[in-house]
């Protein structure tokens, strides 16, 4: 039998109560003057979850990315109750327990030992289980004799090390987790690592919200990815996650530079300098004799793009309309990491005056997991008048799932040999 | 209803603990602690005592205890829809958490000062017994009249407390109008006091002033409570508890996301 079964799942959230929060006797009066079910227009309504299919088998953990407000914790809720759907079924089968927020119901005037059983009954449990589990809790919080002081006094460490005690001794058929498992000191999210082991290897279904990839591709079975409130990937991890960090990168360098090229509004090239840049003052700046017109990234197969992997081609067309009576035109590329650390910065000649695409070749880019920015710019008379500079207006990522970090990858290889005094037994 | 007090019964033990832990975080931390338990209803009948006693002499014997018998299940019934309304609205912390039957709330608030009551009955007839008023046979009435306040208690929180959390404005309605209810209720005074040409539509249009004078019958006027109102009120009651089972019920599918 399936442990979750999301069928269609639909949540939409009435504008106006996120708006204004709470509706008063007058407004309640007004809506019942006017029209009725006003409120109810298709423009007033935010769908946090749209039409998601999702079924998750008995037994596995289930790890859902995605970036802030993508719907991920409306999904949770929908799962473990908390929220109906607005259409849609959600099904679930065994006993659920939500570590949505370590330590509901906590009362900071009562001491830890009082607030076990509380948050232990709103989890689920019955008197007689926490009572059995309460000297087991105790240990595994680690609070020591902090257990019989108040909440109150308690760092938040050690509050988070209580809540998750509590919660992960629930004994639950289903967990469901949300980005909580960051708590304490190092120590202590080691146990919890262990802790959530222990539990799939019991046979557990888990559901858990995570931004770190590595726990994901380390300790899930599955994963699922949510944007806008749309599922768009549902499987292996590796491949969840490696589609989901294109699209982040994507979109980060969509925002960190304007869009992979810049147009230039069209008109004749002249001598006089123009009034005023026509990008962003501060990033483009130059006499506009020659300008850059477009700049594009390529992969080997000639398509744009603006992630690549360190294996990767790397191709940048750097078009450029330039006066016809100008001479000794230089362009210039540099690569930057994103904290403007200058990699490396290379020019070249281009034919003099007219319209030119100058194409700058990399056989495999050979740099590590990051932001990179391209700073482009052209130059007349050898260097020394600057026609356009064109500054972090352009970047690409490199996503790659190896293990390297720092800003290069060069072309290397490993190689080990038995050390000389082993005995060989081969 | 059905449903919803099952579901009550299920999470008895939560109600258990969370009205155990009101009734002892109500008053931790102050140094007299527990003993505001007695001190509030004792000060606050001082005060009554002072002005419908005292300053405008009231003719009715042992005045004091008299208002002690009404007003110890006043305050119960007025700090239960009082604090109850807010009860739902105030746990954003809970309800938007964890998954877990919303009624327990209101419910704990009317059960903490329920028991409240109940731990200030020993000193009501510790009064008594000063003025010599001891309780005669008619107490075994009193479960009954207990009984019926608790429906009727129950019912208007749970009303209250579940159109609260889209009505905000709900709570501060039901302070001041419960001013004006407890001054309407024969609490101090007796129902002859009432001019007669409205003490009819007082004492039938008002619940609260059937369970009082039934209070009153049982411990000072050592009469049974009048038989065919308290039928009245207790199906009154019941039928209000079913009403604001409904409204709960459907309600509590927006609890989480307006709160």
């Amino acid at each position: 039998m399936d442990a979750i079964v999301l069928r269609n799942v639909t949540k939409e959230f009435r504008k106006n109560t996120i708006r204004r929060e709470y509706t008063t006797f007058k407004s309640e009066i007004v809506q019942f003057l006017k029209q009725p079910r006003a409120s109810e227009m298709p423009a007033s309504v935010i769908s946090a979850v749209r039409d998601v299919t999702l079924i998750v088998p008995r037994g596995r953990t289930v790890g859902l990315v995605g970036r802030n407000g993508s719907g991920k914790s409306t999904l949770l809720k929908l799962v473990t109750g908390i929220y109906r759907p607005t259409s849609g079924t959600v099904e679930v089968n065994g006993r659920i327990s939500a570590l949505l927020e370590l330590g509901a119901g906590f009362h900071p005037d009562f001491s830890g030992r009082e607030n076990i059983i509380v948050n232990g009954i709103i989890l689920g449990m019955s008197r007689r289980e926490i009572r059995e589990r309460m000297d087991e809790i105790v240990a595994f919080s680690e609070l020591g004799d902090f257990i019989d002081e108040p909440v109150r006094t308690y760092s938040s460490g050690m509050y988070a090390r209580l809540a998750f005690s509590v919660a992960t001794h629930v004994d639950p058929d289903l967990l469901i987790i949300d980005e909580i498992l960051s708590v304490g000191d190092e120590h202590f999210a080691r146990k919890s690592t262990a802790k959530m082991d222990e539990f799939r290897r019991a046979g557990k279904t888990i559901l858990l919200v995570t931004h770190d990839l590595g726990t994901l591709q380390a300790r899930c079975d599955e994963a699922a990815w949510l944007d806008a409130g749309v599922l768009k990937a549902y499987g292996d991890p590796a491949f969840v996650v490696s589609e989901y960090r294109q699209a982040v990168a994507e979109s980060e360098v969509q925002a960190e530079t304007t869009p992979g090229r810049v147009e230039t509004p069209s008109h004749p090239v002249g001598r006089q300098p123009r009034t005023g840049p026509p990008a962003e003052t501060g990033r483009r700046w130059g006499t506009f004799e020659a300008e850059i017109v477009s700049v594009r990234l390529r992969g080997s197969d000639g398509v744009e793009r603006a992630v690549f992997t360190a294996e990767d081609d790397f191709q940048a067309n750097v078009e450029v309309a330039a006066d016809a009576s100008l001479v000794d035109l230089t362009v210039e590329v540099s690569f930057l990491s994103q904290d403007g650390t200058l990699l490396w910065r290379d020019s070249h000649p281009l034919v003099s005056g007219g319209a030119a695409v100058a194409t700058l070749t990399l056989n495999r880019l050979g740099l590590a997991d990051g932001n990179y920015r391209i700073d482009v710019a052209v130059f007349a008379e050898q260097g020394r008048v600057c026609c356009d500079f064109q500054k972090g207006l352009h970047g690409f990522a490199v996503r790659s799932a190896l293990p390297s970090a720092g800003l290069l990858r060069p072309l290397h290889q490993w190689s080990v040999h038995a050390a000389p005094p082993v005995k060989a037994s081969v | 209803m059905i449903r919803n007090f099952r579901e009550l019964w299920q999470y008895r033990a939560l109600l258990w603990n969370l009205t155990q832990r009101e009734l002892k975080a109500r008053y931790r931390g102050s140094a007299l602690g527990f003993l505001w338990t007695f001190l509030n209803p004792l000060l606050l009948m001082a005060v009554y005592g002072l002005v419908f006693g005292v300053i405008r002499r009231s003719d009715i014997q042992h005045y004091t205890y008299f208002i002690f018998v009404g007003l110890l299940p006043w305050l119960w019934f007025s700090s239960s829809v009082g604090t109850g309304a807010s009860a739902i609205s105030d746990r954003r912390d809970l309800l938007t958490k964890v998954r877990f039957p919303a009624q327990v709330l209101p419910a704990t608030v009317v059960a903490t000062n329920l028991a409240n009551y109940l731990l200030t009955l020993p000193l009501m007839i510790a009064l008594g017994g000063a003025a010599g008023i001891w309780p005669s046979w008619h107490v075994v009435m009193f479960p009954v009249v207990l009984f019926v306040q608790l429906v009727f208690t129950i019912g208007i929180t749970f009303l209250i407390s579940a159109l609260n959390v889209a009505f905000r404005d709900l709570q501060q309605i039901v302070v001041n109008f419960l001013t004006l209810w407890f001054f309407v209720t024969p609490v101090l005074y007796r129902p002859d006091d009432i001019p007669a040409s409205f003490r009819r539509i007082f004492l039938i249009a008002n619940p609260m002033s059937v369970i009082i004078t039934s209070y009153q019958g049982i411990f000072y006027e050592h009469r049974l409570p009048h038989w065919r109102a308290l039928t009245v009120v207790t199906l009154g009651s019941f039928l209000l508890l079913w009403l604001a089972a409904r409204v709960f019920e459907k309600r509590r599918e927006e609890f989480a996301e307006l709160i």
